[in-house]
C-alpha cells in the first residue's frame, strides 16, 4: 500500500527541549494509525507539526506526494488535512449548523460582495452547503442537536461536533487527538464504530492519538510509539503489544 | 431512521427567518419608519435620521468587534474619514453626491487597511488603543492640513441633491437614511450567513481551530477592517448631509465609546442588537433632557450645564447597568422576554 503521510527524521526543539526527536515513519493510505506514548512524550507536538502549526527544527512532511512542512495552516483543509484538538477548540457561541458550516469554508467560494447580496451562486452553495451538514448530522447521529449552541452541550456531544466539523472538511488525512479521553465507554464504542465507518465510507486515513488500550488494540491497523520525543516502537498493534522496549517505557509504567 | 430533508427545507433554514410573527411584525415596523415623517415634528425627525446614521455606523463597527471580536476605539476616526471625504469632495471639487458618498465608505476603507495590516497580532486592549491612536492622528490630520481640509474652519456644503431627492429637506435626508440603513443591515444579515460572516466568527471564537478549518487569520480580519470601516465610512458621510457644516470636534473619543456602548448594549455581534443598541444610545439624552423638565427649574437649570458631562456619564452607566443585567445586550433581554411569554403561563 502507498504511504500518505510520510515523517522523514522530524524534530521539533522549544529552546533547550527537544519535544519531538527525529521521528520518522509512514502511515498507508486508508490506515488507522494510532500515535501512543506517555503523557508529554510529544505527541500533540507531532498533530501540530503535521497540521503545520508549528515548523520543524528539521525533518520534511510529505502528504500525497507534497511538501508540506512549510505550508501555512489555513492551506491544510484544502489539501485533504483535517484534525481535531486534544483540548476542545469548537466555535461555542455557535449552533451545530455553524460549527460544521465552518468546517465547508475553504470548499465554499463566495466573496465579500456576493455574500453581502446572498445572490444567485452565493444563495446555491449555501443550499448546497446546509445539504453536506445534514449528511454529516445523521452520520454522527445529533440531528435533535442542530441549532443547539455548542456551549450549551455536554464535553462528550461538544467532541463530536468537533469531528463533524473536521468531517465537513472532507479530509484524507484526518488527525484526531485524544478524541475519547474523558467519554465514558459508551461514547467511547460510537467514536471507534463512526472511525470504522469513515474509512469504509470514504476512504478516509485516520491517525489519532489516544490513551485509551482498548480502543487503539481494537482499531488501529499499525500504531507508532513515542517516549521523550523519540519513536521507540512501530508495528501492528500483536507486534506492540509484545514490544519489549514498550512494555518498559510505557505500558510498565502506566 | 434518517430524517429525510427536501430542497425546500434547506432553502427555510437558509431564510433570514421563516417566522411569519417575525416577517409581521418587520412589515408593521417599515409602514411605521415609512409613515413617521407625516407623524412626527421637525426635532423628532432630526432624531429619527440621527438614529438612521448612527444605525449604520453600529452595524459597521459591530461586524469587527461583536462579530470578529477585534475591538475598535477607532469609530471616530472612520466617521469623520468618511464625513470630511464627503463634505471635502462636494465642497472644494465639485463633485456630485452621489459619488462622494460612496468615497466616503472607500476612503475609510483604504485608511482601515493602514490601522489594519500592522496590528494583525494585535488584540484585545492593544487593538483598542492602536485604533484609538489612529483615530487622533485621523483628527489631528484634519486640524492641521489646512489647505486640504480646511483646518479649523471646518467644511460647510449646501444645496444638496441625492438622486433626485433634495436633501434641503429633512424629510427627504430622512428617507435616504432609512434606505441606506435598510440596505446595511440586510447586508450585514446577509454577511452572517455565509461563508464569510462565519469566518469572521471563527476568528473570534478560536483563531487557532479557525486557521485549521482553511481561514486565513491575515485576510479575514483585514476583510473584516475593510468592510467593517466601508459601512462606518458611508455613515460619516451622512453625516456631512445632516450637519452641512462639519467640524473636527464633532470626532472625539466620546464618538467612539457611545459606538461601542450602542453595539454593547445592543448586544455584541447581533445586527438587530447593533439597530436597538443605537436607537437607545441616541435617545439617552433625548430621555434624559425630558426627564429634567420635571426637576424644579433651578436644579434643572444647573444640570443642563453639564449636558455633555451627563451624556458621556449615562453611556457609562448604560454599559455597566447592561452588562449586569443581561450579557447579551436588549438583544437578548428581547430573546428572554419573547422566551418567556412563549412558555407562559408554563414559565411563570
Ligand atoms: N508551544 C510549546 N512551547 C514550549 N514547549 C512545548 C510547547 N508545546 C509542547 N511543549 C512541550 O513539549 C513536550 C511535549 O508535549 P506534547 O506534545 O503536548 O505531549 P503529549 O501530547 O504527548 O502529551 C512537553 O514537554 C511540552 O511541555
Ligand atoms: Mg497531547
Amino acid at each position: 500500500m502507498t504511504a500518505i503521510l510520510t515523517l522523514d527524521t522530524v524534530s521539533k526543539r522549544f529552546g533547550g527541549l527537544v519535544a519531538v526527536d527525529q521521528v520518522s515513519f509512514s502511515v498507508p493510505d486508508g490506515a488507522i494509525y494510532s500515535v501512543i506514548g506517555p503523557n508529554g512524550a510529544g505527541k500533540t507536538t507531532l498533530f501540530n507539526l503535521i497540521s503545520a502549526l508549528f515548523r520543524p527544527s528539521e525533518g520534511a512532511i510529505t502528504f500525497d506526494g507534497h511538501r508540506i512542512e512549510q505550508a501555512r495552516t489555513h492551506q491544510l483543509a484544502g489539501f485533504g488535512i483535517g484534525r481535531t484538538f486534544q483540548n476542545l477548540a469548537i466555535f461555542s457561541h455557535s449552533t451545530v449548523v455553524e460549527n460544521l458550516l465552518v468546517g465547508l469554508h475553504h470548499r465554499l467560494k463566495a466573496n465579500l460582495l456576493t455574500s453581502a447580496l446572498f445572490w444567485g451562486p452565493a444563495r446555491r452553495e449555501e443550499v448546497a452547503a446546509r445539504r453536506k451538514v445534514e449528511e454529516i448530522i445523521d452520520f454522527l447521529e445529533i440531528q435533535h442537536l442542530r441549532d443547539t449552541p455548542v456551549g450549551l452541550l455536554s464535553y462528550g456531544l461538544q467532541k463530536r461536533v468537533e469531528l463533524g466539523r473536521a468531517l465537513a472538511t472532507e479530509p484524507r488525512l484526518l488527525l484526531l487527538d485524544e478524541m475519547v479521553s474523558g467519554m465514558n465507554s459508551e461514547e467511547t464504542e460510537d467514536i471507534a464504530r463512526f472511525i470504522l465507518d469513515l474509512r469504509e465510507a470514504f476512504g478516509t486515513t485516520v491517525v489519532m492519538v489516544e490513551h485509551d488500550m482498548g480502543i487503539v488494540m481494537d482499531i488501529s491497523d499499525r500504531i507508532a510509539v513515542l517516549n521523550h520525543g523519540a519513536l521507540i516502537a512501530e508495528g501492528t498493534p500483536a507486534e506492540i503489544s509484545g514490544n519489549q522496549a514498550v512494555l518498559e517505557a510505557y505500558l510498565g509504567k502506566a | 431512521m434518517r430524517t429525510h430533508h427536501f430542497v425546500e427545507t434547506y432553502e427555510r433554514h437558509l431564510a433570514l427567518s421563516d417566522n411569519p410573527v417575525t416577517w409581521s411584525w418587520t412589515g408593521a415596523l417599515l409602514v411605521g419608519l415609512v409613515v413617521l415623517p407625516f407623524l412626527v415634528g421637525g426635532y423628532a425627525l432630526s432624531i429619527a435620521i440621527a438614529i438612521g446614521i448612527a444605525v449604520v455606523g453600529a452595524i459597521g463597527l459591530n461586524l469587527l468587534t461583536g462579530v470578529t471580536g477585534l475591538i475598535s476605539l477607532g469609530q471616530a476616526g472612520f466617521l469623520a474619514a468618511g464625513c470630511y471625504t464627503t463634505a471635502l469632495l462636494i465642497d472644494d471639487y465639485g463633485w456630485s453626491t452621489e459619488p462622494a458618498l460612496l468615497a466616503a465608505g472607500v476612503m475609510s476603507a483604504l485608511l482601515s487597511l493602514l490601522v489594519g495590516i500592522p496590528s494583525l497580532r494585535l488584540k484585545g486592549l492593544y487593538l483598542a488603543i492602536t485604533t484609538m491612536a489612529f483615530s487622533f492622528i485621523v483628527t489631528h490630520f484634519l486640524l492641521y492640513a489646512e489647505s486640504i481640509t480646511h483646518g479649523p474652519y471646518g467644511v460647510r456644503i449646501e444645496d444638496l441633491d441625492f438622486l433626485g431627492l433634495d436633501l434641503g429637506s429633512a424629510r427627504q435626508l430622512y428617507y435616504l437614511v432609512l434606505a441606506i440603513a435598510l440596505i446595511t443591515t440586510l447586508a450585514a444579515l446577509n454577511i452572517l450567513r455565509t461563508r464569510i460572516g462565519r469566518a469572521f466568527m471563527a476568528v473570534r471564537d478560536h483563531d487557532v481551530a479557525a486557521r485549521v478549518m482553511g481561514i486565513s487569520l491575515t485576510r479575514y480580519k483585514l476583510f473584516a477592517f475593510v468592510t467593517s470601516s466601508f459601512i462606518v465610512g458611508i455613515a460619516g458621510g451622512l453625516m456631512a448631509f445632516q450637519f452641512r457644516f462639519i467640524n473636527v470636534d464633532i470626532f472625539t473619543v466620546l464618538l467612539s465609546v457611545e459606538a461601542l456602548a450602542m453595539i454593547i448594549v445592543g448586544g455584541l455581534g447581533s445586527v438587530a442588537g447593533a439597530i436597538l443598541g443605537a436607537a437607545f444610545i441616541v435617545l439617552l439624552p433625548e430621555i434624559t433632557r425630558s426627564l429634567l423638565d420635571f426637576l424644579p427649574a433651578a436644579a434643572a437649570e444647573a444640570l443642563s450645564i453639564h449636558i455633555f458631562e451627563i451624556r458621556g456619564l449615562l453611556t457609562g452607566l448604560a454599559i455597566i447597568v447592561m452588562l449586569r443585567i443581561e450579557p447579551h445586550g436588549l438583544i437578548g433581554l428581547w430573546r428572554q422576554t419573547k422566551r418567556y411569554w412563549t412558555g407562559w403561563p408554563l414559565s411563570v
